[in-house]
């Protein structure tokens, strides 16, 4: 064989060989110690790999991507920031857990009636030899409540009620109405019923008690919580129970195709009136009620939970400031 | 190829007629500008309504709900844009102060079909499609008129 | 009105040359293979991944807006499909060698002589083209199964029979070559027939003979020479020139084939069916032409194949049917109706490329981000991997169009006008169905 002929096959397979290789040998050089997760509509698989494994104190290199549409990534009650997984892009995450447990990642860009779904666990073992902090059971739990049965409200008011109307009779209140836990654990009708019976309140108009009850309400959160209530509903909820709460957001009729009902409706004063401040933190943290709801208990710290119930209740209730 | 002098005069005379086409003012229907608010709603791949119709000068505000993964919207020529999550309706507004029929498309890859989820916003009489059909049909005719008819010719 | 570019000594060495020829072929085999590969193991994101961002949108400008008008078949010179395959019918890479390598070395069926087949190839991927040109997987496949199948056929065949009779680009590139200011003609046919040997057909120790299977001094149109180069090498008479010439100097001869007549439908159609449904507003047309195997894409399809095989031959035989009623002709319909096609040729190469303005406009952003991050990996080659999308030059798109599409609907008009003088028939009814479908198009696009 001629001497150029052999330069010439040399050169060919020199040139296919470098342009294939190389970037090979980049990529698996780049991917030590680095977990790859690509993200997937729930429907076409969801995160990949959706479980994972990390040690405390050792920080846990993620690159995260899509491989279809816009998600977003985040672990369920750290201080992680969000951020957003692009489809076709690379997003490089750094983690480091302080403690052992088992950590749930979420998507947080809806992605289709099924992006709840598309989660994943990371498994936290080694650390601290501290025992586990002793769990208190939720307060639906303590209370006892069914959240899966109808909670229709005993009362409902004629006008909507205005916490700011009620401020102006607050001095009758006994302060027994206004903790926490009398808040928490009932329902704005019952609360109604209980005021109506107080003799202290008598002189009171029905509307004027049920401006009371909004005051109530509206005493036991804050304007910022609320405000991050707000801001978490737009997020996470009203993609199914609509912008302004009516249970008609853009899935409501794929919910509704799937399980048969609608969800909740929270301008529905009948329904949302006769839940408690505890019966909704259930449904949040639990989910399911044959309705397609997720559940958000290895998502949301409780105070979290507490916010967005603060917003729900403004779809009856006027506030003071917005 | 050699022109005849006929020719030429067709030429010049096509070629007058191209620049009225493409030059000439066309009368404009004036509406008062008006705020026109659209609710559009995005899925995979396409918009509802996929067509807008306006007045120029109109204040145009796009209310863009995206009704199953994160969806946008880049008006053409216009270089607006917006996007927008499930749940999360976010409006656009601009003037509509440019004539013309303009495409909007999706800026934010939302599936395979992405580069081709596409609606129009029609400012206006699209001038510049009646401008070009003008044209067409002027270089039909004058391309008949230039060039002799097989019967006047002789065969090569 | 022609000018030789061979005429210049270092153009020439540069063309007869093996060396510079093959460092290009290198680099296209290269970038081809690479293109298969991001495809199969890079993102599945289509507008990020090198292989669907390469191929549909670098590629194909480049194919459509420069390659094809300017330089005919210049792609196919530089073409790295048919490469390896070639090189294993001829063992070897550079000269031909001393020994012949045994091969088939079938000679092509003559029944398949023509270019049905590629209009069949042409069709079959139009079909699935929404899904082959957002998937880089199936792109990936669809690029690999080409360069199998050129090498299978260049194993079993003689000369280059996939570009010739099957490639689904080759095709149109060949029709549209026509219209191509560059060409490779014969100085002097007398010196041809005298030639003893032919080894521009026949090969010789200076080259092979022709891989496209083409005599150069029969050499009328550029349909279907490729532009290898290898006549230019193997001419002992030096009678082979590249010339420069005015556009669409071929368009004056009229096809009278029928195959190369239905490839002109099925380019004006497709490129009318992607205006509307690729690049118009109807989301249910998108949906139905990507959802392969469903009812709506069964409706996509064979609405599509009317349109192309039925409805727009069939208004375009009234045309020339009426054309020959004026003219009280008794010319071969079958003839008539294949010559006046070629009217067809520059006017369906203008559609596609107002079509691809729009369509590369849009997405040419693309290619910046791809080219720095190929393969979705978060590399950033070139420091173009976070830049933004972006179209370009929307506001000169719609006069670029109807500047495209008008012109293009003038050089038809010129094109019909030359073939009826030379069919001797009237071509006002073939230029009213050019303005119609110019308007149609014009509509879809505008």
């Amino acid at each position: 064989m001629k001497r150029s002929e052999i330069l010439s096959r040399l050169l060919v397979i020199a040139g296919v060989l470098l342009v294939l290789s190389v970037p090979l040998a980049v990529h698996f050089y780049e991917g030590q110690g680095i977990v790859e997760i690509h993200g997937r509509m729930a429907e076409s698989g969801g995160w990949s790999p959706n479980s994972i494994h990390a040690q405390v104190g050792v920080p846990l290199h993620l690159r995260l991507t899509s491989d279809d549409v816009m998600h977003g990534f985040a672990i369920g009650q750290s201080d992680m920031p969000v951020v957003d997984v692009a489809p076709g892009k690379m997003t490089e995450v750094t983690i480091t857990f302080n403690k052992p447990g088992t950590y749930t990642y979420y998507c947080t860009r809806w992605c289709g009636p099924n992006h709840w779904r598309m989660r994943g666990t990371i498994e936290v073992s080694g650390g601290s030899s501290d025992a586990p902090q002793p769990v208190s059971p939720p307060l639906y739990m303590t209370l006892n409540l069914n959240i899966d049965a109808p909670h229709p409200a005993i009362a409902t008011p004629t006008e909507r009620p205005s916490a700011l109307r009620g401020a102006a009779f607050a001095a009758m209140l006994s302060s027994s109405y206004l903790t926490n836990d009398y808040y928490r654990a009932h329902s704005p009708s019952q609360a109604y019923l209980d005021l109506r019976a107080d003799p202290a309140l008598s002189s009171l108009s029905n509307p004027n008690v049920w401006d009371l009850v909004a005051y109530i309400w509206q005493s036991n959160t804050t304007p910022e919580g609320r405000a991050e209530g707000q801001r978490l509903f737009a997020r996470n909820c009203s993609a199914c129970h609509g912008e302004s709460g009516g249970g008609d957001g853009v899935f409501s009729a794929s919910v509704n195709a799937q399980t048969g009902k609608f969800p909740a409706n929270f301008t529905d004063p009948a329904s949302l009136l006769g839940a408690s401040p505890a019966l909704l933190q259930g449904k949040i943290l639990r989910g399911g009620m044959g309705t397609g709801m997720p559940y958000w208990g290895p998502i949301f710290e409780n105070e979290t939970i507490w916010s967005i119930i603060g917003y729900i209740y403004t779809f009856q209730f006027d506030e003071v400031q917005k | 190829m050699k022109l005849s002098r006929e020719q030429w005069f067709y030429i010049i005379l096509a070629g007058l007629a191209g620049a009225l086409i493409v030059f000439a003012p066309l009368p404009v229907r004036v509406a008062p500008p008006s705020q026109r608010t659209f609710r559009v709603e995005a899925s995979q791949f396409a918009y509802s309504p996929a067509v807008l119709t306006v007045n120029p000068g109109d204040t145009v505000t796009i209310e863009l709900v995206s009704t199953d993964v994160v969806h946008g919207l880049y008006v053409d020529g216009y270089g607006a844009s917006v996007t927008a999550d499930p749940g999360q309706t976010v409006s656009l507004t601009f003037i509509a102060n440019e004539p013309g029929s303009f495409r909007f498309r999706c800026n934010v890859t939302c599936g395979a079909l992405h580069p081709f989820m596409i609606g129009k916003l029609q400012v206006g009489t699209n001038t510049l499609l009646w401008r070009a059909v003008g044209l067409a049909l002027l270089a039909a005719f004058s391309g008949v008129a230039l060039f002799p008819r097989p019967a006047t010719v002789k065969a090569v | 009105m022609r000018s030789e570019l061979t005429r210049f000594s270092v153009v020439k060495s540069l063309l007869k040359n093996r060396w510079p020829q093959l460092f290009g072929f290198i680099v296209m085999l290269a970038g081809f293979l690479y293109a298969i590969m991001t495809g199969f193991i890079g993102t599945p994101v289509g507008n990020n991944n090198f292989s669907t961002v390469f191929v549909w949108i670098a590629w194909w400008a480049i194919l459509i807006l420069v390659a094809v008008p300017f330089f005919g078949r210049g792609w196919c010179a530089v073409c790295p499909i048919p490469l390896p395959g070639e090189w294993i019918q001829r063992g070897a890479i550079l000269e031909p060698p001393s020994r012949k390598p045994r091969r088939f070395n079938l000679r092509w069926p003559n029944k398949l002589r023509n270019i049905w087949l590629q209009n069949l190839t042409f069709t079959l991927v139009a079909l699935f083209s929404t899904v082959i040109l957002t998937t880089p997987k199936v792109t990936a496949v669809v690029l690999a199964a080409m360069l199998f199948l050129a090498v299978g056929m260049s194993i079993v065949f003689e000369r280059r029979t996939f570009c010739r009779y099957l490639c689904p680009v080759s095709g149109f590139i060949g029709l549209y070559a026509q219209t191509a200011p560059v060409e490779l003609r014969v100085k002097d046919k007398q010196v041809c027939i005298t030639c003893k040997g032919k080894p521009c057909y026949n090969g010789s120790a200076a080259g092979y003979g022709c891989p496209w299977d083409v005599f150069p001094g029969g050499l009328t149109k550029n349909t279907y020479c490729g532009l290898c180069m290898e006549c230019l090498r193997t001419c002992p008479n030096d009678n082979i020139a590249i010339n420069l010439r005015p556009f669409a100097a071929d368009l004056g001869q009229p096809s009278r084939k029928l195959d190369e007549a239905f490839k002109a439908f099925i380019m004006l159609g497709a490129a009318m069916v992607y205006a509307g449904v690729l690049l118009g507003p109807w989301g249910e047309l998108k949906s139905a032409a990507y959802s392969v195997g469903t009812v709506a894409w069964f409706g996509y399809v064979m609405a599509f194949l009317a349109f192309i095989f039925g409805l727009l031959p069939a208004l375009f035989w009234l045309a020339v049917k009426l054309g020959q009623v004026l003219s009280k002709s008794n010319v071969p319909a079958r003839h008539v109706f294949a010559a006046f096609a070629t009217a067809l040729v520059p006017l369906g190469l203008m559609f596609w490329v107002a079509f691809s303005l729009s369509f590369v406009l849009t997405n040419a952003s693309y290619i910046f981000i791809a080219f720095s991050d190929p393969f979705g990996w978060g590399w950033n080659l070139f420091g173009t991997a976070a830049l933004t999308w972006q179209p370009y030059l929307t506001t000169a798109l719609v006069p670029l169009q109807t500047l495209v599409l008008v012109g293009g609907l003038l050089w038809s008009v010129r094109t019909a006008q030359k073939v009826g003088r030379e069919v001797k028939i009237q071509p006002v009814p073939v230029i009213v169905f050019s303005m119609l479908v110019t308007l149609v198009m014009l509509g879809l696009l505008l």
